[in-house]
């Protein structure tokens, strides 16, 4: 098992910048998931460390070795594919083994190696099959098989869920994470997906447009987002966003646009006097959005809104609210009892509210 | 006014052709239209037998006497049409078979037709002096298996047997097949790979191909000449560079009196290269990038990529092609025609096929040939079913699904 560190890694793909100095380090037996819009570079991050791209500029360094230039077999790492890319024309067991094949290890050996993946993946009855006559998550398990038997120092993962419909991608999900607790490997994965990278992630490297944004375990990036990206990123529904202006009236901090004036409490922005005057973004994740006329602690005074639409998942609700210019999205306890058009009150929980810096897209409160 | 006379002729010719498709088309449209009547069998048993009868005597095909006899026959056959059209074809089955009725007439005409006449040529007796008997007459005398008889113990040609010509032939097949696949599969590969100009070169590369064959095959011819041909200057200028080479027999080579065949499979070789190519960098472009990715980290060489990788997976277009190119050199009579000096000249570069043409159109031999024609049908038959038929399967197996349906191959089964 082992460390990854990447060290100024840049990528360029003629004149493209694809990732701009990306710096991380990955600790021995650290379930890492790197996490981003399609084309925000974390495949081609992935895919450098494994060898399958040039480097650019930078260093990436496994187990404190210098890989820059190693051949992808000799860096010690296995990887899973998006698509498996098992080899279509040989069976579960040769697709398995053809690593320790090439490898030249013993046939004894290999076997052994074979059959203890399939045991641990429950594949040891299709062994003989050919890919094709395989499921979709059968075959996900195969291209996991291949990677464990070669007893690699990292594991890396790349969309391997995305090729699967929801309910088996969500079965998958456990798998992978049992199979974390299991083998105890380092593991780098790479998804689109938010919802794995919470689920699964010990930490997560949040990328967009090939710099990394945030770094930090799932309830850090969900409870401070460091930006407006990682903010909207992260948490579904999507949080709320409102955008104005901060100014202060005497000791007192508010935050105003054309159609809202909110008071913002000192326990969430400090320093009403150095604040004041900013161009700022209000984020509140659609739970924090109170519905109602009760008051409650650290709560926001109510706004007038009107429902839109509302939308019943079951145990929960989304309601869509517009409220002057600004459109409020609320995640409420089914069953919300008001049809569309109708008035409701909406307040805010300070505890749980995110204040950045419109300009520079930084978070700038603290609590 | 001649080119007036032309104009006529060839408006004339317009007009019998277009009638003729008329004619078919109004025969279809009777049959597959019009089967549920009640005046369906009577009419057309009276009618279309009677056309035929008075289109034959017009054209002066049967003479006066063998007209009911004749009659009798498109009636017959007449009689069984109406009974396939009314019990066969019909409900779900009346549109699909519509369909395929213009080609499937047009395929009867130009291949069912000659074939049939072929093993009819084959059983009985047709050569140069029983060729006025049979146009007089329209009897030819009936040989039983005579002629395949003589297909294996007589010489086609003047002196070769066929058994030499059958060696001879598959060694053609085998050296050409082997070069092109070899040639073609080494050339696919440098365009696979991320080149400059790769355009220019894939164009430059598929011009003997695409070139009309005779063209092709006469510069090449040219380029073999003993004296002005390109590759025996180079040749000699060579020997007299390096008299080393030249100690050891090295030089200007008599190349389409000394070694005709050499020659052919030299030509045929480079013809056969680009067809090659082209469909082996299909294949190639086929393969999803992420299995070489595989490989690379499960530490496979270049070559051992090329053997577990590459091969397998562009097998399924690789053997069809290889069918078709065995087929088409085993059948090959143009380059062989071509370079050796058309229908006369050497024996030594002949193979089954360019024997046979002479045979048939040299030494006026129709039955013999007939019968030659079919031996050579029924070997490619045979090595196209037995040798090639199960690899297309076995290749299918692995690769559908896997490759999503990129790969279209012959034995794909139809779906819906």
């Amino acid at each position: 098992m082992a460390e990854v560190r990447f060290s100024h890694v840049t990528k360029k793909f003629n004149e493209n910048m694809i990732l701009n100095g990306v710096s991380a380090e990955i600790k021995d037996h650290e379930f890492v998931v790197i996490v981003g819009p399609s084309g925000c570079g974390k495949t081609t991050l992935l895919r450098m460390l494994a060898g399958l791209e040039e480097i650019t500029a930078g260093e990436i360094y496994i187990d404190n070795v210098l890989v820059n230039n190693m051949h992808p077999s000799k860096r010690q790492i296995a990887m899973v594919f998006q698509d498996y890319a098992l080899y279509p024309h040989m069976t579960v067991e040769e697709n398995m083994s053809f690593a320790l094949r090439l490898m030249k290890l013993k046939s004894g050996a290999i076997s052994a190696r074979v059959h203890e993946a399939a045991a641990i993946l429950q594949l040891t009855k299709l062994l003989k099959r050919m890919p094709k006559q395989l499921s979709g998550g059968q075959r996900q398990r195969v291209a996991i098989g291949r990677a464990i038997v070669r007893h690699p120092k990292v594991f890396l993962f790349d969309e391997p869920l995305s090729n699967l419909d929801a309910k088996l991608r969500e079965e998958m999900r456990v798998e992978i994470a049992k199979l974390y607790q299991r083998l105890n490997a380092t593991i780098i994965y790479v998804t689109h997906d938010q919802v794995e990278a919470m689920t699964l992630a010990g930490r997560i490297v949040i990328m967009n447009h090939g710099i990394i944004q945030q770094v930090g375990t799932p309830i850090e990036v969900y409870r401070k987002p460091a930006n407006l990206f990682v903010a909207g990123f992260i948490g579904s529904p999507t949080m709320n966003f409102l955008y104005g202006r901060l100014q202060a009236e005497g000791e007192k901090l508010f935050f105003k646009n054309d159609s809202l004036t909110l008071y913002l409490p000192p326990f969430l922005l400090a320093d009403a006097a150095r604040n004041a005057g900013r161009e700022a973004a209000l984020g509140i994740r659609p739970d924090d959005v109170v519905i109602g006329p009760g008051v409650r602690e650290d709560c926001s005074e109510k706004i007038e809104g009107i429902l839109e639409v509302s939308e019943l998942l079951g145990h929960r609700e989304n309601l869509y609210i517009k409220a002057g210019e600004n459109r409020i999205l609320a995640a409420v306890e089914a069953f919300f009892n008001q049809s569309p058009g109708s008035k409701v009150s909406v307040g805010f929980n300070y505890r749980n509210m995110h204040v950045f810096d419109k300009k520079t897209q930084k978070r700038i409160n603290n609590s | 006014m001649d080119i007036l006379y032309s104009i006529y002729e060839v408006a004339w010719f317009v007009l019998i052709v277009a009638a003729g498709i008329a004619a078919l088309e109004g025969y279809f449209y009777y049959h597959f239209k019009l089967y549920g009547k009640k005046w369906f069998m009577a009419v057309s048993a009276v009618f279309f037998p009677l056309a035929a009868v008075l289109l034959c005597r017009y054209l002066g095909l049967v003479e006066g006497g063998g007209l009911g006899r004749v009659w009798a026959w498109f009636f017959i056959a007449q009689v069984l049409i109406n009974l396939f059209f009314k019990h066969i074809v019909k409900g779900r089955f009346s549109l699909p078979y519509m369909l395929l009725a213009p080609a499937f007439t047009g395929l009867a005409l130009l291949l069912v037709y000659p074939f049939v006449f072929q093993i009819y040529l084959s059983f009985h007796d047709l050569k140069l002096t029983t060729i006025m008997a049979w146009k007089n007459t329209g009897r030819l005398p009936f040989a039983g298996i005579q002629q395949y008889i003589n297909v294996f113990t007589t010489s086609p040609l003047s002196e070769i047997t066929f058994w030499t010509l059958l060696l001879r032939t598959l060694l053609w097949t085998f050296t050409n097949v082997f070069f092109h696949v070899a040639g073609g599969f080494a050339l696919a590969l440098l365009l696979n790979n991320e080149i400059r100009f790769k355009g220019f070169y894939r164009t430059l590369l598929v011009i003997p191909w695409a070139m009309p064959q005779v063209v092709a095959v006469l510069a090449m011819r040219g380029e073999f000449h003993s004296q002005y041909g390109f590759i025996n200057i180079m040749l000699g200028k060579l020997a007299a560079a390096f008299p080393a080479l030249a100690a050891l027999g090295f030089g200007p080579v008599q190349w389409l009196s000394d070694h005709p065949l050499a020659t052919c499979t030299l030509i045929n070789i480079w013809l056969g290269i680009p067809f090659m190519m082209v469909v082996i960098l299909g294949g190639l472009q086929s393969i999803s990038s992420s299995y070489y990715d595989a490989a690379d980290i499960d530490g496979a060489s270049y070559f051992q990529k090329l053997r577990y990788i590459t091969l397998p997976l562009i097998r399924p277009v690789l053997m069809p092609a290889v069918t078709l190119g065995t087929v088409w050199t085993f059948n090959n009579i143009n380059v062989i025609y071509l370079v050796t000096g058309q229908s006369g000249g050497t024996e030594q570069a002949d193979i089954l096929v360019s024997a046979l043409y002479k045979a048939a159109f040299t030494y006026n031999r129709y039955s013999y040939s007939a019968a030659f024609a079919i031996v050579i049908f029924a070997m490619l038959f045979f090595i196209s079913v037995f040798y090639y038929a199960p690899t297309f399967g076995r290749g299918n197996l692995g690769i559908r699904g896997s490759l999503r349906g990129k790969v279209i191959s012959p034995s794909s089964p139809a779906r819906g």
